[in-house]
């Protein structure tokens, strides 16, 4: 953004119109039921944990459900900030809007952190089997914990930052707003070197997320998934686990976009070409999900080693064939279906619909993967039996359903700390929009500065 | 009676809007004026009607030709003669899938070029009343009508301040 | 440097269509040359039809090696066209203009050469049709659709049709464009491939939409092509290095670095050859030198994720595999050069937006990337073969003779001369595109600066 692009004071206080941003201002008493609602049910997930620790961290099976949790969680909530970082150097002006949404999801990462070190209890040492560390003297748990402590920190910077302009703007005066921690805001005023320091950490930090992501999920995939089943060799799986949450990431944030119009009072400041935009993404990679999954597919059913039948069997056609087959239809028949349908992509409401598909697909394959990872108890160079398929009990319900409800409730928190929309980058958008005139038809122009 | 033409050319796309409001305030459809350019302008910018089109049927249509030829050919090599490999199924799906893709894949491609021609009415190298200028930025206004209303049609070109026409009786030459 | 300026239509046309129309000793010098080098091919071609394969250096254990690198080289190369042209003009990115035909153009002509190679491979040219094609009624032979070779037909085939079709749609407007310059016998010739295009606003209301039509359906298609070629290798489980399931994105990634760097190759060369400075700027080499950035970093992702799972389970025979390919020369020295040209030194100085705006820079880098990946499916293909494995008796190597390094030279000859011939016949540079680029730019003013827009909707 070059400094002469930022806006000006007169547009900047115009776009940050008390009434434009009231709305959001007001957390009227739906918002703090909810709270209480999500609370509740978030407690019953800690307790369902409790419960599920009483019975120790050696029943390794017992744990799936926790895991896939987790991993769900990963691919959603710490996978929107990615979007955005993506988006951000890339995409046009639709994406404005999403920013600061998507961003805020970085939250999430505390309550990721903390639902993630009870793993490091359940996931055996790699000395006792094949693992991408092979004979590191530091163990796995140490790269884990470091790799999601820098992605998180990452995220966080990344959201503090480009909130920066928006806190010091002094949106806090708005009335009936208790106040953004306008301190938060340091001494920002705006001038060009500070608009140019942050618009290069906006790309670096967007840059660094992207990669620490793609390093965090590669290494989770490898060893909670991989490395947990003998003979399970499959160089594409962590790269599936990315694609596939870059597919749930993006549900997630079409749906929390569409709850943030209806319900936030955004419905001017979010609209049809934002979800445009994810519908057009949406479809794309769901496209590409199929894809990653069949390219591993293939090469096992074909290979026909007795381990890669075996694979295929507990991951795809043995007693889990109804699951796989409910994640197809959810992650990628219906979605793609109903995306191949200009109506449909170009609506708010097919999106929506679409990522609720992707969303219950996604949550299910993370099931299917990580119940079945942690259910296989035997070692040796491969796999040779099948292992029972665990359902869920009492407290893997609780912990599910505390899982999502924690993930719900740390965004709505997110949402009372920091500005919900990024609106110095919508308002940068207007100033690089005008309207040109070719003979009867007036046309939109879109400045792209470099 | 045999229809004529006008082509009326100017620079100025404004100009050309003006005539062609001009033109449909003294009635004349849709059917009757062509505008002819050498870049696609924004829709509307004439003032002109997006037009109808089944381009978007031609792809699927394709797909599923494809689809059940590349079905067709894959079961038949299979079937004919239907040898039993190691305890296999005959039917080998997984392969059958990736040449059923690419044969779904050409047939929607193949259907959306005829498609295209076939909408666009490219049928041959007959251009009708032409003028080479057009791919040079002139923007051409042709209007086929009756006789007596050609000559109505070219005096209001002409008010709009379109001052350059090219006749023709019969669907005109190539020059 | 030159910044963009205001072309008028008249300059547009005499500076694009002078390939078309003018006379240059240039081109036959240029086009002689290639010839020359196309014969080198010719000869090992007809020496090798003669005596048979075995004046190649394939030998059990090792029956694939330069032609069969070759092969999935050329189909890696002609990613290009795709990437620039479908997902550019999807992403809606204004630099990609002048570039798209070239790209498009750069396609066929390495899809085409790369279809050559099995073909030249098979020793018995005129076999592959009992081999492809043997819908022999009489003699009840089918093709088996369970081998992968029979996929690559197949996607090889839809590719080849598609890109076919695709150039050939967005060169209707411009055809058009020739046909309204030429005289006598051409104008009739041109006027025919224009089938009748007269610019009308229905004309290119369906022109517009057919183009990202036609652009989204062949995406998957063009995925399709180089993980099907993956699975070549990828399917087969007796030799080592080969069986991973990664190879399909690994391979797909890789045929983008190397089209796109090649995509680079073909611009400066347009631009010193038929001085097209104005219309290819440094601006668009940054734009495409960011591009490559982004791009080799996902490669270089698959490379790693390959190379670690390799490793991973520790197997014996996989150990020994890639202890050859790092340790042992030559494959050690043909690795160093590979990491080093196909990423390491690319990546590090395109990071600089000088080395992304200077076009010798980037030619030799564009060059230096595809050494790399040429190397890359060498790597890939040779060692596992020279290994020995439970499903051979011997342990060989493979030194390609001269027939092969005669067949390898001159597929550059062909690719380039097809380019050559092509901008003989046809505008290499998207005449219509260029002037609706022209047409529908504009400047918005903010304080002191003046910043470039495009049209939106």
């Amino acid at each position: 953004m070059p400094d002469d692009t930022t806006p000006t004071k007169t547009e900047y206080s115009s776009a940050l119109a008390p009434t434009h941003i009231q709305p959001m201002n007001k957390a009227g008493k739906w918002f703090w039921l909810a709270i209480v609602l999500l609370a509740i049910v978030f407690s019953m997930g800690v307790g369902g944990f409790i419960w599920r620790w009483q019975s120790g961290w050696d029943d390794r099976p017992a744990w799936g459900y926790y895991a896939a949790t987790f991993s769900f969680l990963l691919s959603t909530a710490q996978t929107a900030p990615l979007i955005s970082a993506g988006l951000r150097l890339v995409a046009g002006p639709w994406r404005r809007p999403l920013a600061r949404p998507a961003e805020l999801f970085a939250f999430v990462g505390i309550l990721n952190m903390l639902w993630f070190i009870p793993l490091l209890k359940v996931v055996p040492d790699t000395q006792h089997r094949r693992s991408i560390w092979f004979d590191s003297p530091i163990s796995f748990q140490i790269w884990e914990t470091i790799a999601l402590a820098i992605l998180i920190s990452c995220g966080l910077c990344l959201l503090y930052l480009a909130s920066m302009p928006d806190i010091a703007a002094k949106v806090s005066k708005a009335p009936g707003k208790q106040g953004f921690p306008v301190p938060l805001g340091l001494s920002w005023r705006g001038n060009p070197h500070q608009w140019r320091i942050l618009k290069l950490g906006l790309v670096v930090l967007g840059a660094g997320y992207i990669i620490f992501l793609t390093f965090q999920q590669t290494i989770f995939a490898s060893d909670f998934g991989l490395s947990l089943v003998p003979g399970w060799k499959d160089a594409l799986f962590p790269a599936y686990h990315i694609v596939s949450s870059l597919q749930a990431g993006t549900a997630l944030l079409t749906v929390s976009l569409f709850l943030l119009r209806q319900w936030g009072g955004l419905k001017d400041y979010i609209g049809l070409d934002t979800f445009k935009g994810l519908g057009r993404l949406l479809l794309v990679l769901t496209l590409l999900w199929f894809y990653f999954w069949w390219s591993s597919f293939i090469v096992f059913w074909y290979g026909r080693r007795p381990e890669e039948q075996l694979l295929l069997q507990l991951f795809v056609s043995g007693p889990i064939r109804p699951l796989f087959t409910l994640v197809l239809i959810l992650n990628f028949v219906l979605p793609f279906l109903l995306l191949l349908w200009s109506p449909i992509r170009k609506s708010i409401a097919g999106p929506v619909i679409v990522s609720v598909f992707i969303l219950s697909g996604t949550l299910l394959d993370r099931i299917r993967l990580f119940t079945t990872a942690f259910s296989v108890t035997e070692s040796g160079e491969v796999i040779k039996n099948l292992p029972p398929t665990r359902l869920p009990d009492t407290a893997d319900i609780f912990i599910l359903m505390g899982g999502l409800a924690g993930m719900a409730l740390t965004y709505l928190v997110a949402t009372r700390l920091l500005p919900v929309l990024s609106y110095w980058e919508i308002t940068q958008g207007k100033i690089l929009e005008s309207e040109k005139q070719f003979g009867l038809r007036k046309v939109r122009m879109v400045a792209k500065p470099d | 009676m045999t229809d004529k033409q006008v082509l009326g050319l100017c620079r100025d796309a404004d100009t050309t809007a003006r005539a062609v409001e001009a033109l449909e305030k003294k009635g004349f459809s849709g059917n009757e004026y062509e505008i002819l350019t050498a870049i696609p302008y924004p829709e509307g910018t004439f003032g002109e009607k997006p037009g109808k089109h089944r381009l978007y049927i031609f792809p699927f249509i394709g797909a599923l030709c494809g689809f059940s030829a590349a079905l067709l050919l894959t079961i038949g090599t299979q079937l004919f003669p239907p040898l039993v490999t190691g305890g296999k199924p005959i039917l080998s799906i997984p392969p059958m899938i990736l040449i059923m893709f690419e044969g779904t894949m050409l047939g929607a491609i193949l259907f959306t070029v005829i498609g295209v021609i076939f909408e666009s009415r490219l049928f041959g190298p007959k251009l009708g009343l032409y003028d080479r200028r057009i791919t040079e930025g002139f923007i051409g206004l042709l209007i086929t009508a009756s006789p007596e209303r050609i000559t109505e049609a070219e005096q209001i070109m002409a008010g709009a301040g379109i001052a350059d026409f090219k006749h023709s009786l019969t669907g005109g030459n190539n020059k | 440097m030159e910044t963009e300026k205001n072309i008028t239509e008249k300059q547009l046309h005499k500076d694009l269509l002078a390939p078309v129309f003018g006379f240059s000793r240039r081109f036959w010098i240029a086009a002689g040359v290639l010839s020359f080098v196309l014969l080198a091919a010719g000869l090992g071609f007809t020496w090798m039809l003669i005596k048979g394969l075995g004046v190649t250096g394939l030998n059990r254990p090792v029956m694939w090696g330069f032609m069969i690198t070759n092969f999935v080289f050329w189909v890696g190369i002609s990613h290009a066209g795709v990437m620039i042209s479908s997902i550019l003009r999807l992403s809606r990115a204004e630099w990609r203009l002048p570039l798209t035909r070239a790209a498009e153009v750069l396609t066929l002509m390495a899809l085409f050469t790369a279809a050559l190679h099995p073909i030249i491979h098979s020793g018995r040219p005129w076999r592959t049709m009992y081999w492809a094609f043997p819908y022999d009624f009489s003699r009840e032979i089918w093709p088996n659709i369970r081998s992968p070779l029979i996929w690559d037909v197949s996607a090889i085939f839809t590719y080849l049709i598609s890109s076919t079709l695709f150039v050939y749609i967005a060169l209707i407007p411009d055809l058009a464009i020739v046909r309204d310059r030429a005289s006598g016998i051409f104008r009739s010739i041109y006027g025919a491939l224009a089938l009748g295009w007269r610019g009308t606003n229905r004309q290119w209301q369906l022109h517009g939409i057919v183009s990202v039509l036609l652009a989204a359906l062949i995406l998957p298609v063009f995925v399709s092509v180089h993980s099907i070629v993956s699975w070549d290798f990828a399917a087969v489980t007796s030799v080592e290095g080969w069986h991973s399931t990664i190879f399909a994105p690994y391979f797909v990634a890789g045929a983008i670095h190397s089209g796109v760097s090649a995509v680079v190759v073909v611009m400066a060369l347009m631009r010193w050859f038929y001085g097209w400075g104005k219309y290819l700027r440094p601006e668009h080499f940054d734009a495409i030198g960011k591009l490559l950035i982004a791009i080799a970093l996902g490669w270089f992702y698959f490379f790693s994720m390959e190379f670690i799972f390799g490793l991973y389970s520790l197997e014996g025979p996989e150990i020994a595999l890639r202890n050859m390919q790092i340790f042992q020369p030559p494959w050690s020295i043909f690795s160093i050069v590979f990491l080093l040209t196909a990423f390491f030194i690319p990546v590090s100085l395109l990071l600089f937006r000088k080395v992304r705006r200077n076009i010798l820079a980037m030619f030799f880098l564009g060059i230096t990337v595809n050494i790399g990946m040429w190397f890359e499916r060498f790597l890939i293909i040779v060692p596992g073969l020279a290994r020995k494995t439970p499903f051979t008796f011997d342990w060989g190597t493979y030194r390609p003779s001269i027939a092969e390094i005669g067949i390898v030279a001159g597929s550059f000859g062909l690719v380039f001369l097809g380019l050559l011939i092509f901008a003989k016949i046809f505008p290499l540079v998207p005449i219509s595109d260029q002037k609706e680029g022209q047409a529908f730019k504009g400047e918005i003013q903010i304080g002191r600066v003046k910043i470039k827009t495009t049209l939106q909707d």
